[in-house]
């Protein structure tokens, strides 16, 4: 009998729950730990941001779909790793701390035999101060968070129609923020919504980045091809700033947020002031901050995590100048360099390095986007761990690792630009690979065949559907598994 | 700002006809298709 212990209930750690349950016997034992008692299909979050959607259409309770499947939970936070176990007992184990009402705040031990890190990210918004809902900026990263912005942009828009002009910024909160397509999402929903309600007018709408051109998007920008002619995201994202009247600040590293004002510094080293009556502000991201101890009590975290809290892989991390960046530095196992019982797939793996140019401001400040890792990619890779373990645990520990890396995978991102059946717009975007090859693709990095980028109804469509789509396979409904991830 | 502004001025600006055919709902299910199939066959290349 094995048990496969699964930190975070996010896309990572439930895709990886799902098909383990589905594919190891009964006498075998799957286990979540994860501090929220819902799941949150956290795209759709910018729907709830802007009120067109509730946070119950966003999320489920977790514990009747672990129920129904014969998986454990436990609501809780993960706090330590014992890889090794302990000097009483060599099993590997992790201390977990209840967030369950009733039990909140009981620390407990769970042995395992494998263990999948799926804590994705946390959003650190003290690197920034004033930044988030706890400051003086807002944001959509959770349901809640997105439901509290969707209060304050109906107060927005109460006072334009009272004919008082307001400046919405939205972005990315810190120079080193990661998910521009969600902050990109969030504009274009909330420029929709002010027109919608006839307030377009009296209202500036702000971009600010840390992107060093608009269409970066965290992956170094992409080239597609239309009607015969090679194009940049860049164009094209410009072009959509035009029609849509939406001012962009890029190259920014927002520096802190007081009530009604952003500072921040750009690339040339230049300091500014915004002042914004509305501002949603993305945080950087950190990995969850587990801490580990050998099996003498000594602290083996920088061993086992990277500086920013992610775990270390497979990968290449060597430091290394951009020209030299390859797509082979990239993990295609997940296994924890230090313990090949530990996985890390989704945003809990630490990146060898970024996919945009690293900048920084004469001051030193870094101002380059962190590498996006979407939803698709977090799912992927669960996938291929769940597989490896499966294997590992049927086979023995001699069964080879599936593989998966971002090198060789593709990514659908498609971008809400506004929400309605006949009304809405989205950019529907194909990349192929996430991370740029130049070896295989030596023009762009990617291959022109399977990188693309159309805006219209169809993207919104595809959004909408893709929603219902994902919540019924999250609730592992019949036949889930035949969604692909 | 400034040279992102200019950037975004001289941008191309999408016709009135081609923001209508971003709305038409026979020429979008088209494109849906369309679409659709060159994200299946990003995603097949990813699953491999
Ligand atoms: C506003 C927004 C919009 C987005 N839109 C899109 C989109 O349109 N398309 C797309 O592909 N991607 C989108 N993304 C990105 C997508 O949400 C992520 O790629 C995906 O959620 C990553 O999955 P994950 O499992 O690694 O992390 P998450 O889904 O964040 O899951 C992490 C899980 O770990 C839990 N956890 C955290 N700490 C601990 C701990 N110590 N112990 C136990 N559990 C812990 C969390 O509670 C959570 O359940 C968006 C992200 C944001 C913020």
């Amino acid at each position: 009998m094995a048990r496969v212990v699964i930190l975070g209930a996010g896309v990572a750690g439930h895709t990886a729950a799902l098909h383990l349950r589905r594919w190891l016997g009964r006498e075998h034992e799957v286990v979540v730990v994860s501090p929220n008692s819902k799941w949150n299909w956290i795209p759709s979050n910018i729907w709830v941001g802007v009120g067109r959607m509730t946070r119950s259409q966003v999320t489920f309770p977790l514990a009747p779909v672990y129920r129904r499947k014969g998986i454990t939970f436990h609501q809780a936070l993960a706090t330590t790793l014992f890889p090794e176990g302990t000097a009483d007992d060599p099993t590997p184990a992790v201390e977990i701390r209840s967030t369950a009402p009733d039990t909140a705040g009981e620390t407990s031990r769970l042995t395992y035999d494998y263990l999948v890190n799926a804590t994705g990210p946390r959003l650190n918004f003290a690197a920034t101060p004033g930044l988030g809902p706890d400051g003086n900026s807002l944001s959509v990263c959770t349901d809640s968070h997105a439901e509290h912005t969707a209060g304050e942009l109906k107060a927005v828009i109460a006072k334009l129609r009272a004919g008082e002009p307001q400046r919405l910024v939205i972005g990315t909160g810190h120079g080193t923020c990661t998910c521009e397509g969600a902050a990109f999402e969030y504009t274009f929903n909330v420029e929709h919504e002010l027109r919608a309600a006839g307030v377009r007018d009296k209202a500036e709408v702000v971009y600010l980045s840390n992107e060093y051109e608009l269409g970066d998007f965290g992956v170094g920008g992409l080239t597609f091809t239309e009607r015969g002619f090679t194009t940049s995201s860049r164009t094209w994202t410009e072009s959509l700033f035009r029609e849509r009247d939406v001012k962009a600040i890029v190259r920014a590293h927002v520096q802190k947020v007081e009530p009604g004002v952003i500072h921040y510094e750009q690339l040339d080293g230049s300091e500014h002031e915004l002042p914004f009556d509305f501002a949603m502000l993305l945080p950087p991201f950190r990995g969850a901050d587990l801490t580990a101890y050998d099996r003498d009590g000594n602290d083996i975290t920088s061993r086992m995590f990277a500086p920013n809290g992610f775990l270390k892989v497979d990968a290449d991390y060597t430091a290394r100048p951009y020209e030299e960046w390859s797509a082979k530095d990239w993990p295609s196992t997940y296994e924890s360099a230090a313990y090949p019982n530990i996985f890390a797939p989704g945003i809990a793996f630490a990146p060898p390095h970024g996919i945009s140019v690293p900048r920084k401001s004469p001051n030193g400040t870094v101002i380059a986007p962190a590498p996006p890792r979407t939803g698709m990619p977090a799912g992927i890779t669960a996938r291929a761990v769940a597989s490896t373990i499966r294997d590992r645990i049927t086979q023995g520990q001699q069964a080879p690792a599936h593989h998966a890396s971002m090198a060789h995978m593709g990514a659908a991102c498609v971008a809400s630009a506004g929400t309605g059946f006949t009304q809405g717009t989205a950019a529907a975007m194909t990349m192929y690979p996430v991370v740029p090859d130049r070896e295989a693709f030596p023009a762009t990095g990617r291959d022109p065949r399977g990188t693309s980028g159309e805006i219209g109804l169809a993207g919104h469509w595809i959004k909408a559907i893709l929603h219902y789509l994902f919540i019924y396979k999250a609730k592992a409904r019949p036949l889930w598994f035949l969604i692909p991830e | 700002m400034d040279s992102t502004a200019e950037s975004i001025a001289a941008a191309p600006l999408p016709t009135q006809r081609t923001l209508r055919m971003r709305r038409n709902v026979p020429f979008q299910l088209l494109r849906f298709a369309a679409i659709n199939l060159r994200m299946a066959g990003v995603i097949l290349r990813g699953h491999k």
